[in-house]
C-alpha cells in the first residue's frame, strides 16, 4: 500500500517529521515500511516557463516556433506541435539534457529544419494522466501565475514523498488501510493529536429511502446515499496529485472521490447511476447457480452460490466488495448517483476473490473484516467532499441503511503485570495506561487493572485479549527499551538421540573418508522420472496444485531423485559419487491420523565412466566399491554389518536383476536395505551409455532399519602377543561357485586361527581347464597362546585341503 | 715390498675407487671372505716353518684389519655422497601440480543446520522433527490460522491427496507445526529447534523456491519475555556470525505468536549499505514472537501458568547468507560444480 506524507498531513501535524524518519518510526511501532521514494521527482527537473509567442513553422503547418522565457536570460526556442500552446501560458519545460519518465532524454534538435532547444510537457509525458491532446498548461493554485524559472513540482506544492508498506505487515490491522488509520498510529506514535474531520453526515430530505433489500447475512449492512445535481468532471487538482501520489490514476470525479474516500478513510464504496437502477431497487443476494456477470474489466465470470452480488431487477450489478459490473459504469450525463457503502463477510469476500483470482483494492480491505460503523462515515466522507466541490448537490432521500449488525466495540481488562512479565519491562501502570490512551484505546481503572475501550475500528479481529494489548503497549514503548534478559532454570543436556547420531555418522563417513558428496532432493518427482527408473509403483501422495501437472507426485523412496541426478553430474566427472539422506512417503501405512508412513532412508549412489576391456582386479567395479563402502560406514555408524546375500528375486525394479544383493542381520529378519549394480535398460534411460557408458551401483538403506539392528559400539582387542603366520592359499573351483564358499571352507579349517583372509587374484584360465576359476588368498593365521610355526601351517593346509573336497575345490598344486 | 703389502695396496686403491656398496661387498669378499686371500694366507700357515707362522698370522689379521677399515672408511664416503647428492634436489620442480584428491562434502544446508544444532543444544534444547506431509491442523488450525483467514493464502500452500487418508494433508509450509506437536508430547518448561524441509506453492527463480529449509525454535517455560526472546537471538546470531550482532525488533504478523516481531541485524557485511542489506544496512532475519495463548492452549497448555517464545529462522537464507550464494536454487539442484565447494 502507497501512502503520501502529504496525504497523512491533512490528518496529523506532521512538522518536524521527515518522510525518513516518519518511514523508520512507522517499521518499528506499527508496520513494515518498504520504501520512501519522492513523488515525481522530474517534476522537479522540469521549469515553470512563460510562453512569450507562438510563430507558425515555415515549413509545417501543424508545428508551432514558441519563445519560452525560463527566467535566466535569453527566452529559449521550442518547436511545439500541441493545438493548445499559446502566449501568456505558464508551461512545463523540459531543457535540455532533462530526463523525462521512460527515460526520455531531451537532446537539442531541429524539427523541419528549425531548431529546439527544450521541450513543453503534456500531462502524460510527466506521468500524471492520460491526457496528451495538448501541453500541460499550469494552473494558478493562487490564482496568479506561477513565478517563471522554479521546478515546477514547488511552484505547484506538488512536492510529496510516497511511502510504501508492505501490505502483509497490514494483514491483522483493518483500521490501516486509509490514511486517516495510518495518521493516528502517527499520532500516537509522536503524541499528536489527530486533526479533527466531521464525519457526520450532512442533512438529508426526506424523500423515501431508496429501496434495499439485504436477503444475506454475507452482507451484515448496506448504506445507500442517494445524491442529486451532481456534475460529473475532471476532480480537482489538490485531489488529483494526492491519488496520483499513491499510484492511483485519476479519471473522472465520481471515480476518483470514490477513490479518495477509499483511500482515506479505508471503506470501499461503489458509486451508481441511480437513473440506470431498477425502480425496484438494490437487492443483495447470493449467485444462482449457472449465474454469470460480467465485471468492469469486461471479463465473464461464472459465479456459484457462495458469490454475493449487488443486483438490480434481480440482475448483478457489482460482485459485493470485489468489483462492480460493466453495466453499472456511471454514464458521464447524470445527475443522480446512489453511493453504496456496505459491511461485507471477510470470508465470503476472500473466497470469491481468491477462486476468482479478482484481488482488488476493495476486496483486500474487506477481507481483512472492515468496521460495521465505517460505511456511515465513509458515506457522510463522500458528502460532504462532493459538497465542497460541487456546492449545488443535494441528499434528498432518507439513508437506506439496511442489515443485520452489532457495534464489535468492546472492553478488555489488562494487568499492569501481565505486561511487564510478558514484555520484561519496569513501565509504571499509570506509563501503561498512558500508552493505550495514545491509541484512542481509553483506560478506566478497574480491578488492580484497567478496563480498556476498544473501539470498532480495532474490534473487527485485531484486539481480542489481554495479550493483543501486550503488544499494543510494546510496539508504541519500543521493543528497543526491552532490556535483554538471559533465560533462567536449569539447562540440562537433552536426552542421547541415537537417530541424529547413526545419521550424522553415516553422513560424516560418506562424506569424509568415502569422499561422497551430499545431495538434498526434492520431494516431488516427476512423472517422467518415475518412469524412467522403473520407480516404486505403489499409491503416491500427490499434490492438488503442483507447480507442474507432471511434478504432482510425493515421493515414496529416495532412490528416483538422486538417479534423476546422475546423467548431468556425469557430464561433469568421471567419476560421480554422491548420497542422500532423505524422506520418503507410503500412503498405504497412513497412521490413524491420516498421515502417509514417512520413510528415512539413506541412498547412495556410484556411477563412473567404464573402462574399456578388462579393467584389473576383479574387486574393481562400483558394486564392490558400493559394499565396501556400505559395511565400512554402517560400521562407522555403530551398527552391526548387516550380511549381504544374493536374492532370486529383483529386489527393485532399477536393479540389475542379479548383481544385486540384500542386507540383513538374520536370516528372514528386517531388511537393511538394498544395493546392486543398475538395470542396463534403466541406465539406457538415464542416458548412461554412449560417451557417458557409466558403471553405476546404487544402495538404499532404511534408517529405522538401522536404528532397529544390533548395535556395534566400537571395542578393543588386546594385541596379540605371538607372531602370525602368512600362509598364500590358492583354491580351484568350479565357476558357479560362490566365494564365499571358499571363505567359510578356509575359516573352518583354521580352527579359530584364522584372523584375515584377504582374496587377491581371482583366475581363469585353459591351464585350469573349462568351467574352473582360481582364488588366490592372503591367509593370517594367529594364535593368543602361542607363536605358530610353520608346521601349524602345514596342518591347516591340509585341513583345507579335506574341508574343500566337499565344496568341489581343491587346492591348487 | 712383501706379498702382503702388495695385496693390501692393491686392495686400498680398489677400495677406494669402488663406485658403490656391492662393489665394496666384493672386494670384502675377495679379502676377507671365507675363501677370500685372508683365509688362504692362513691357511697356508701350518705349512710354513714354525719361525714365520706367527708373523704370517700377524701380516693376515692386520691385513684383514686394513681392509675392513679401509671399507668402512668408503662405505661412509659413499653414504656421506649419495646424501650430498640427493640434497642437491636435481630435477626437483616444485611448481609441477600435486595430484587430485577427490574429497567428498556435507551438504551446505547441513553443515549449517549442525553448527546451529550444536549451539542450541550446548543450550538445553532439544532437536525435533516432524512430519513433512503434515495435517492441516497442526499447520494452521492450531496455529491460530483458521480456515479463510487472510495468512493463510491457498496459492501458498501445497495441499496433498493421498489415498485412503480422509484428513486435510499438505506439505508443511513451515517448520512452526512442531510447536504443537512438541507441547502435546513434552513435558513444560522444554527448549527445542526443529530444523528441516518446508514447501510453498510459488515459482521459482534465483531467490524463491517452492522447496527449502527451516529451523524452528521454541521456548516453554514460567514468565517468558521479550527481553528474554531478544537474549536468546543475540545468543543465536553471536554462534552464527561469531561476533556480536546488533539487532532490532519491530512488529511483524504472524497468528501464531502475540506480540509478533521481525527481528533485523545489523548487516554483518558492511557498515555503511551492500547489496545484501539493499543498502539499509540492516538484514530481516528471523520472524519470531511470544507464543500466542490460543497456540498454548492448542498445544494443551495454561496460557496463565505457561508461556514462551517461538522464532523462525531461514535456513536456507542463512546458508546463502554465509557463502554468498546468489542464486537459491543451486541448493536443492545437486550440481556437482557447486557441491564440490563446501
Amino acid at each position: 500500500m502507497f501512502v503520501s506524507y502529504r496525504w497523512l498531513a491533512r490528518h496529523v501535524d506532521l512538522e518536524g517529521i521527515t518522510p525518513e524518519q516518519l518511514g523508520n518510526d512507522l517499521t518499528l511501532s506499527t508496520c513494515e515500511v518498504e520504501g520512501i521514494e519522492p513523488f515525481a521527482p522530474h517534476l522537479s527537473a522540469v521549469t515553470v516557463g512563460h510562453v512569450l509567442e507562438r510563430a507558425p513553422h515555415p515549413d509545417a503547418d501543424k508545428l508551432g516556433v514558441c519563445k519560452v522565457d525560463i527566467g535566466d536570460g535569453e527566452p529559449l526556442q521550442i518547436v511545439c506541435g500541441a493545438p493548445n500552446v499559446g502566449p501568456g501560458q505558464r508551461v512545463a519545460v523540459a531543457t535540455i539534457g532533462t530526463v523525462l519518465p521512460g527515460d526520455v532524454k531531451i537532446k537539442k534538435g531541429k524539427l523541419r529544419g528549425v531548431a529546439s532547444n527544450g521541450m513543453i510537457c503534456s500531462v502524460r509525458e510527466l506521468d500524471l494522466g492520460d491526457e496528451h491532446d495538448g501541453i500541460w498548461v499550469l494552473p494558478e493554485p493562487n490564482g496568479e501565475p506561477l513565478a517563471v524559472g522554479q521546478p515546477v513540482g514547488e511552484a505547484l506544492g506538488m512536492g510529496d514523498w510516497v511511502i510504501e508498506i508492505d501490505n502483509k505487515s497490514l494483514t491483522h490491522r483493518p483500521d490501516l488501510w486509509g490514511h486517516r488509520g495510518i495518521a493516528r498510529e502517527v499520532a500516537a506514535i509522536y503524541e499528536r493529536k489527530l486533526k479533527p474531520l466531521d464525519l457526520s453526515l450532512p442533512n438529508l430530505g426526506g424523500t423515501p429511502a431508496f429501496p434495499v433489500k439485504v436477503d444475506d447475512a454475507a452482507c451484515s449492512r448496506y448504506l445507500g446515499l442517494g445524491i442529486d445535481g451532481v456534475q460529473n468532471g475532471q476532480s480537482p487538482d489538490w485531489m488529483r496529485q494526492l491519488l496520483l501520489a499513491v499510484g492511483q490514476r485519476p479519471i473522472d470525479l465520481f471515480v476518483d472521490l470514490s477513490n479518495f474516500v477509499m483511500l482515506d478513510l479505508g471503506q470501499p464504496n461503489h458509486a451508481f447511476d441511480r437513473t440506470a437502477l431498477d425502480g425496484g431497487g438494490i437487492a443483495v443476494r447470493k449467485a444462482k447457480a449457472g449465474e454469470t456477470m460480467t465485471t468492469l474489466d469486461g471479463i465473464e465470470r461464472d459465479l456459484e452460490t457462495s458469490d454475493l452480488l449487488i443486483t438490480s431487477g434481480d440482475e448483478p450489478v457489482a460482485l459485493a466488495g470485489i468489483m462492480g459490473g460493466e453495466e453499472s459504469k456511471v454514464q458521464g450525463g447524470t445527475s443522480k448517483l446512489l453511493l453504496e457503502c456496505a459491511a461485507f463477510d471477510a470470508t465470503t469476500v476472500r473466497r470469491t476473490s481468491s477462486r476468482l483470482a479478482l484481488r482488488t483494492d476493495s476486496s483486500a480491505r474487506f477481507e481483512k473484516s472492515l468496521d460495521p460503523t465505517l460505511p456511515e462515515k465513509a458515506a457522510a466522507h463522500f458528502a460532504r467532499l462532493l459538497s465542497e466541490i460541487q456546492p449545488g448537490v443535494s441528499f434528498p432521500m432518507i439513508l437506506s441503511d439496511e442489515g443485520s449488525w452489532t457495534d464489535p466495540a468492546t472492553a478488555i481488562h489488562v494487568r499492569g503485570d501481565v505486561v511487564r512479565r510478558d514484555l520484561g519491562v519496569t513501565l509504571a501502570d499509570d506509563a501503561i495506561a498512558a500508552i493505550l490512551d495514545r491509541l484512542e484505546l481509553h483506560t478506566t481503572p478497574k480491578d488492580g487493572g484497567y478496563e480498556v475501550a476498544i473501539p470498532s475500528a480495532r474490534a473487527t479481529k485485531d484486539l481480542t485479549m489481554e495479550r493483543d494489548l501486550v503488544e499494543e503497549v510494546g510496539r508504541i514503548h519500543r521493543y528497543g527499551s526491552v532490556p535483554e534478559a538471559p533465560l533462567m532454570g536449569a539447562v540440562l543436556p537433552p536426552a542421547f538421540d541415537r537417530r541424529r547420531a547413526v545419521v550424522r555418522a553415516l553422513e560424516d563417513r560418506l562424506s569424509g573418508a568415502a569422499r561422497f558428496h551430499q545431495v538434498m532432493g526434492y520431494s516431488f518427482q516427476s512423472d517422467d522420472l518415475l518412469a524412467a527408473v522403473n520407480g516404486d509403483k505403489g499409491d503416491f501422495v500427490t499434490a492438488r496444485n503442483p507447480v507442474a501437472p507432471e511434478m504432482a507426485k510425493i515421493r515414496r523412496e529416495v532412490l528416483p531423485s538422486v538417479l534423476g541426478l546422475l546423467e548431468s553430474a556425469r557430464r561433469q566427472r568421471s567419476e560421480v559419487m554422491i548420497f542422500e539422506v532423505g524422506k520418503g512417503y507410503r500412503p498405504e501405512e497412513a497412521g490413524e491420523d491420516g498421515l502417509p508412513r514417512e520413510v528415512h532412508q539413506l541412498v547412495v549412489a556410484i556411477a563412473r565412466a567404464k573402462v574399456s576391456g578388462e579393467n584389473g582386479a576383479f574387486n574393481e567395479g562400483a558394486f564392490f566399491r558400493m559394499r565396501a563402502v556400505i559395511d565400512d560406514v554402517v560400521r562407522a555408524a555403530g551398527v552391526t554389518v548387516p550380511c549381504w546375500s544374493p536374492h532370486e528375486n529383483q529386489l527393485h525394479a532399477a536393479l540389475h536383476p542379479v548383481k544385486q544383493v540384500m542386507g540383513q542381520w538374520t536370516a528372514d529378519g528386517v531388511p537393511a536395505g538394498v544395493m546392486g549394480d543398475l538395470d542396463p535398460e534403466v541406465r539406457a534411460r538415464l542416458g548412461l551409455v554412449g560417451e557417458l557408458d557409466s558403471d553405476v551401483a546404487v544402495a538404499v538403506l532404511d534408517i529405522d532399519a538401522l536404528l532397529g539392528a544390533p548395535e556395534a559400539p566400537r571395542t578393543y582387542t588386546p594385541l596379540p602377543k605371538f607372531p602370525s603366520v602368512k600362509v598364500d592359499v590358492a583354491c580351484v573351483a568350479p565357476d558357479d561357485l560362490p566365494a564365499s564358499t571358499l571363505a567359510q571352507a578356509i575359516t573352518q579349517a583354521g580352527k579359530g586361527s584364522v584372523a584375515d583372509i584377504e582374496l587377491f587374484d581371482v583366475f581363469r584360465g585353459e591351464s585350469l581347464g573349462e568351467g574352473k576359476k582360481s582364488l588366490a588368498y592372503h591367509v593370517v593365521l594367529q594364535s593368543a597362546n602361542k607363536t605358530l610355526t610353520d608346521k601349524d601351517a602345514a596342518k591347516f593346509l591340509s585341513r583345507l585341503e579335506r574341508t574343500l573336497e566337499s565344496t568341489g575345490a581343491a587346492l591348487r598344486s | 715390498m712383501t706379498d702382503t703389502d702388495a695385496t693390501l695396496s692393491d686392495a686400498l686403491a680398489r677400495i677406494a675407487t669402488a663406485p658403490d656398496a656391492d662393489a665394496l661387498r666384493a672386494i670384502e669378499r675377495e679379502f676377507v671372505g671365507k675363501d677370500g686371500v685372508v683365509a688362504s694366507m692362513l691357511g697356508a700357515i701350518p705349512t710354513l716353518p714354525p719361525a714365520e707362522r706367527k708373523g704370517a698370522g700377524q701380516s693376515a689379521n692386520q691385513l684383514k684389519q686394513a681392509v675392513l677399515a679401509a671399507i668402512g672408511e668408503r662405505e661412509s664416503a659413499l653414504e656421506g655422497a649419495a646424501l650430498e647428492d640427493e640434497r642437491k634436489g636435481e630435477g626437483f620442480d616444485a611448481s609441477l601440480p600435486p595430484p587430485r584428491i577427490d574429497r567428498g562434502s556435507l551438504h551446505p544446508v547441513v553443515q549449517v543446520t549442525r553448527e546451529l544444532e550444536d549451539l542450541f543444544t550446548s543450550m538445553g534444547y532439544l532437536v525435533l522433527d516432524g512430519p513433512e506431509v503434515e495435517l492441516d491442523h497442526y499447520n494452521f488450525e492450531k496455529l491460530n490460522i483458521p480456515a479463510d483467514h487472510p495468512a493463510r493464502d491457498t496459492q501458498d500452500t501445497f495441499y496433498c491427496d493421498s489415498p485412503g487418508s480422509k484428513a486435510t494433508l499438505l506439505l508443511r509450509t513451515h517448520t512452526s507445526p512442531v510447536q504443537v506437536r512438541a507441547m502435546e508430547r513434552l513435558e513444560p518448561p522444554f527448549r527445542a529447534v526443529v530444523p528441516g524441509k518446508v514447501f510453498r506453492q510459488e515459482s521459482t527463480d534465483a531467490s524463491h523456491e517452492h522447496t527449502f529449509h527451516q529451523m524452528e525454535g521454541l521456548v516453554i517455560d514460567r514468565n517468558v519475555s521479550v527481553g528474554h526472546l531478544i537474549g536468546a537471538m543475540k545468543t543465536l546470531l553471536r554462534g552464527i556470525f561469531k561476533k556480536d550482532i546488533e539487532v532490532r525488533l519491530r512488529p511483524g504478523y504472524f497468528p501464531f505468536v502475540e506480540p509478533g516481531f521481525e527481528l533485523d541485524a545489523r548487516c554483518p557485511f558492511c557498515t555503511d549499505g551492500c547489496s545484501v542489506c539493499k543498502k539499509t544496512t540492516w538484514i530481516e532475519l528471523l520472524p519470531c514472537g511470544l507464543v500466542h495463548p490460543n497456540v498454548l492452549k492448542a498445544g494443551g497448555l495454561d496460557p496463565e501458568e505457561w508461556g514462551g517464545f517461538a522464532f523462525g529462522l531461514g535456513l536456507s537464507r542463512l546458508v546463502m547468507l554465509r557463502y554468498g550464494i546468489d542464486d537459491v536454487r543451486h541448493l536443492l539442484g545437486g550440481d556437482l560444480r557447486f557441491l564440490e565447494q563446501f
